[in-house]
């Protein structure tokens, strides 16, 4: 009998080993959207990998070329489709800013509700499908449960449960009604002990720790030298967050923490910190949503403020997105329409991390990696 | 540690993380297991979160957005809504009246009674294109075009979905105002 697994066999010297190249995506389950990984491995050990994007791009630079500054909100919901409130606040704050206008503080007050809001949602989707990747479906399925609660929030609020077109340049397009808040202090009640139940069912689970702790470490200095943000920043220890350090919309006036990756589990920067900061952070979403709407002025939900606006000059204003820090670079030469509309993406930055961070780790930890960082492809390719 | 400690120490912390998702799941269970109502709204955790859908419809909030509607006699063919639209899903034609026909017209009450200047040849509307932002219901200074919440009306044919609003036909016609 020949054994071909002796390296002496004549008939495998002459063999030689090459890597395999493997397509993960566009169409796989687990990277969230339709992103490319050009996987190159040798055996279960990836030797390189290369995202390949622009499967989702929709030119929204291009568009906001050739539209007025208001016809522009509902492409800037189109861009991160899972938080589009933090994209349009973004952007109307930026157009604002260029005017010199500033909102109505119960304007101001609605956007922090809605954005936080926006940001349980987004995080709930993030730590959602990423317990369906690492195998647990009650996760998946307790998340998208008290998702939808928001997103029947918004429904009563705006009018639209995904693509709201609700902040606009001026203010926001309709008022809270006295029934939308109460339901929203329901919510709030309600979706603390959710929480607590979400940690003891994915959070802590041996399972899921021992897949994600000590995965696609992403050290200090690593992170701010690939230019992350947000929970992906913080993750790694970083302790910076735009609504603190410089806030917008009227953030001075809550009081929340910054939630940075403390290494509870495994080593800061790894896969498991990262997704915890979200988790955190959901907490603080709710006790900001508390304070403002304890503290919601009276008063114009919209500023008087031209409807075609004709501003003049250059801004870039960010903002802290659940994805990152969001920037809109806006050229304004006095017309209606803007001469340039730039966004700076937090996913794409994220996605350009994928090759280096991934050398080395076996294929399971890319679909691990892939979910910690919480892209949308939507946002990379706009 | 010690490696027999560690072994025993992991069938520990399997068993209780195991029985923690369990009990979680359990508790969810016993709380949706059909013995109570299905109830259309809000239900925060009180009850089953699916509905079975095309028997029984979720509630939807009046001002929800959905289908585009038009009423004909409350449009002065402003153009205001084609203008404001960012994918440019409405057609808008309108010639001027001549002088026998009907010079002093005005809208209805509901629509502000403003008089009415121009013919209304043609008022398409494009569903299929319709990003349904909401901008032209806003601008609409007779407040005649509006968003119904009539979302069930997928079509064979793309075509199907260029609503002709002065003819307006359609299997489940809507209840005007």
């Amino acid at each position: 009998m020949q054994d071909f697994t002796s390296p002496q066999n004549e008939e495998t010297v002459g063999l030689k080993t090459e890597e395999l190249t493997i397509n993960m995506g566009p169409q796989h389950p687990s990277t969230h959207g339709v992103l490319r990984v050009q996987i190159h491995s040798d055996g279960e050990i990836i030797r390189a990998a290369y995202p390949d994007i622009g499967y989702l791009h929709r030119c929204f630079e291009k568009h906001a070329e050739s539209r007025e500054y208001v016809q522009i909100v509902p492409f800037c919901d189109r861009m991160d489709y899972v938080a589009a409130m933090s994209q349009e606040l973004g952007y109307c704050l930026a157009v604002e800013k260029l005017l010199g206008f500033e909102a109505p503080e119960r304007a101001q007050a609605i956007r922090v509700i809605v954005s936080e809001l926006q940001r349980i949602a987004s995080h709930l989707l993030s730590v959602g499908t990423y317990g369906l990747d690492m195998g647990g479906f009650a996760p998946f399925i307790n998340a998208f449960r008290d998702r939808e609660h928001v997103l029947r929030l918004f429904e009563e609020i705006c009018g639209a449960r995904l693509l709201y077109n609700y902040i606009r340049p001026g203010g926001v397009s309709r008022d809270l009604s006295p029934g939308v808040i109460d339901k929203i202090k329901d919510f709030v009640k309600y979706f603390k002990p959710c929480l607590d139940e979400f940690n003891e069912l994915l959070t802590y689970n041996s399972i899921f720790v021992s897949r994600t702790t000590n995965v696609g470490v992403v050290t200090g200095e690593g992170a701010i030298s690939y230019g992350f943000s947000g929970p992906n920043l913080r993750g790694s220890g970083i302790d910076v967050d735009i609504r603190r350090d410089a806030p917008y919309s009227g953030y001075n006036k809550y009081e929340f923490d910054v939630c940075v990756g403390l290494g509870e589990r495994g080593i800061v920067g790894d896969c498991w910190n990262r997704y915890f900061v979200r988790v955190k952070e959901m907490y603080q979403s709710l006790k900001i949503i508390d304070q403002a709407i304890a503290s919601l002025p009276e008063g114009e939900a919209m500023g008087k403020i031209s409807k075609s606006p004709k501003p003049v000059g250059e801004i870039y204003m960010e903002t802290e997105c659940p994805r990152g820090n969001l920037g809109y670079h806006i050229v304004a030469d006095g017309t209606k329409k803007p001469w340039r509309v730039k966004a700076k993406s937090p996913c794409f930055i994220a996605t350009s991390s994928l090759d280096e961070m991934c050398r080395g780790m076996m294929i399971a930890d890319v679909v691990s990696y892939l979910g910690s960082i919480d892209i949308v492809l939507g946002e990379v390719d706009r | 540690m010690s490696p027999i400690r560690e072994y025993f120490q992991n069938i520990y912390d399997a068993v209780t993380s195991t029985y923690k998702g369990m009990r979680v799941t359990m508790r969810s269970f016993m709380k949706t297991n059909g013995f109570r109502k299905i109830r259309g709204g809000y239900d925060y955790g009180a009850g089953p979160v699916t509905i079975s859908y095309p028997e029984i419809k979720d509630d939807i909030p009046s001002i929800s957005r959905n289908r585009l509607f038009m009423h004909q006699e409350g449009c002065i063919a402003c153009n205001q809504c084609a203008v404001v639209c960012p994918v440019e899903c409405i057609t808008i034609e309108s010639r001027k009246k001549s002088e026998d026909e009907n010079p002093d017209a005005r809208t209805p009450a509901e629509f502000g009674s403003k008089p009415v200047k121009l013919k209304l040849l043609r008022f398409d509307i494009d569903e299929a294109l319709c990003c349904f932002c909401g901008l032209c219901t806003e601008v609409c200074p007779t407040e005649c075009i509006v968003h119904t919440t009539e979302y069930e009306y997928s079509k064979f044919d793309r075509d199907n979905l260029i609503y002709d609003y002065l003819n307006f036909k359609d299997e489940n016609p809507l209840p005007k105002g």
